[in-house]
């Protein structure tokens, strides 16, 4: 199967991406954790990285969330985000609250 | 006279075939047609209105609005007047405003969001008819949804600097528009601060739920099935299309409900929500959820935070 490693940076992990996967999945099922897991179809926002290193192609991402500036910047979402090389990235979100002040928020 | 039920959610989606594939192959809605502006309009097989979901392509997920149908067209005129005692400027909109809709009654909650109000859409029928009807159709695709149960939006809820929409919204649809409170969680150090509300106007438990979120967005939008086999079997058409599940089948302690959340192909969150609860009714006592039993209230089983639950919604 083509594909390529995808290093993390911030949590130090690496795994492998099938070149017709989005990083995300591919990282899900292999049980690495890292990248924020939300609703995996570019619509929600939590799972957004930086390609430090590397060439990725992405599906459809919202506006609301990806930016004209930050698509620019190599910002994108992991779950639309499929590997054209091996890539450096970082995520940028965090999905848990260290605090919860209210039960739910 | 009064609201009757949720008449229709408007989506906006990014990709409007896998839309269609996830709406129409995986919950089941029937496609009832489409518009030059290249939305698209569903409906459940037991729904007999023109369409209970209309999907509007967009460069971005979310809700545009969710209208709920009221009884007799002259109801508009009165809430427009009732919300307007609640300080909330209601425009009345002209027929075809709403597609396939007589003239509507249009206004933001407390929360962000809009909503519509209206009194008539094109009547299609259900599918199995109403002459000596069959209990279901033949030909219905993946899970075979009823009908669009509530939705549930997520309301900008920040009490230390004085934000509370959930309890803002709770009570404008109490007070103006005559819906009643089934659940609530009432949460802080007092136990005063109304976090979550549970509204109805059928005999369910809830026609719309009022969660609270850092900004405002949708959290899901829910379609009923029958009961539990029919949750599991939803949950295999889901695995078979490699549909994003969020949360697999469980039970809901507020409202009792057999749920799946998953997320359609733009990251709008779905329910299939199975069972009927309880019958709701306008003198039954609310129930309150206390904060540190309100994850038993959204998962019964686990009573434990799931993460995604909160943080994740369009």
């Amino acid at each position: 199967m083509s594909g390529y490693r995808i290093e993390l940076l911030t949590v130090g992990s690496e795994f492998f991406c099938p070149a017709e996967q989005p990083i995300l999945k591919a990282m899900m099922q292999l049980g690495v954790k890292g990248i924020p897991s939300g609703c995996h179809g570019g619509g929600c926002g939590v799972c957004k990285i930086r390609v430090v290193e590397g060439q990725v192609r992405a599906d459809s991402m919202s506006r609301a969330k990806i930016s004209e500036a930050e698509e620019r910047d190599n910002i994108y979402l992991a779950c639309r985000a499929l590997p054209l090389s091996p890539l450096t990235i970082e995520p940028l979100e965090r999905l848990d609250r260290p605090l919860r002040k209210y039960g739910l928020i | 006279m009064g609201v009757m039920r949720i008449g229709h959610v408007n989506l906006r989606v990014m990709d409007m075939d896998a839309a269609l594939r996830h709406y129409r192959d995986v919950l089941g809605l029937l496609v009832q047609g489409s518009d030059d502006s290249g939305a698209f309009y569903l409906k459940g097989w037991d729904e007999w209105d023109k369409y209970s979901v209309m999907l509007s392509p967009s460069d971005r997920a979310g809700m545009n609005h969710v209208a709920y149908k009221v009884e007799y067209d002259s109801d508009l005129d009165l809430f427009k007047d009732r919300l307007a005692e609640h300080g909330v400027d209601a425009l009345l909109e002209p027929a075809s405003h709403l597609p396939f809709c007589g003239r509507s009654l249009r206004f933001s909650l407390p929360s962000g969001h809009e909503m519509y109000l209206y009194a008539d859409k094109e009547r299609v029928g259900k599918a199995v008819g109403d002459q000596n009807p069959d209990p279901w159709p033949d030909g219905l695709k993946g899970a075979g949804a009823h009908w669009l149960d509530h939705v549930a939006l997520q309301c900008p809820f920040d009490p230390e600097k004085g934000v509370n929409t959930v309890a803002d919204n709770c009570r404008l649809l109490r007070e103006a528009l005559g819906f009643y409170l089934s659940e609530q969680v009432l949460v802080g150090p007092d136990a005063d601060i109304q976090a979550v509300a549970f509204l109805f106007r059928t005999s369910t438990p809830h026609d719309i739920a009022f969660l609270p979120a850092p900004t405002c967005g949708i959290h899901h939008a829910s379609f009923f099935l029958d009961g539990w086999s029919d949750v599991l079997k939803a949950a295999d058409v889901m695995a078979k299309n490699r549909v994003k599940i969020d949360v697999t089948p469980t039970r809901h302690g507020i409202t009792r409900g057999e749920t799946i959340y998953f997320f359609d192909p733009s990251g709008n969150r779905n329910e299939t929500f199975a069972g009927l609860g309880y019958l709701a009714q306008p003198d039954m006592p609310p129930i309150t959820w206390t904060e540190e039993n309100l994850w038993r209230g959204i998962f019964y089983h686990t009573g434990e935070a799931h993460d995604s639950f909160t943080s994740v919604y369009t």
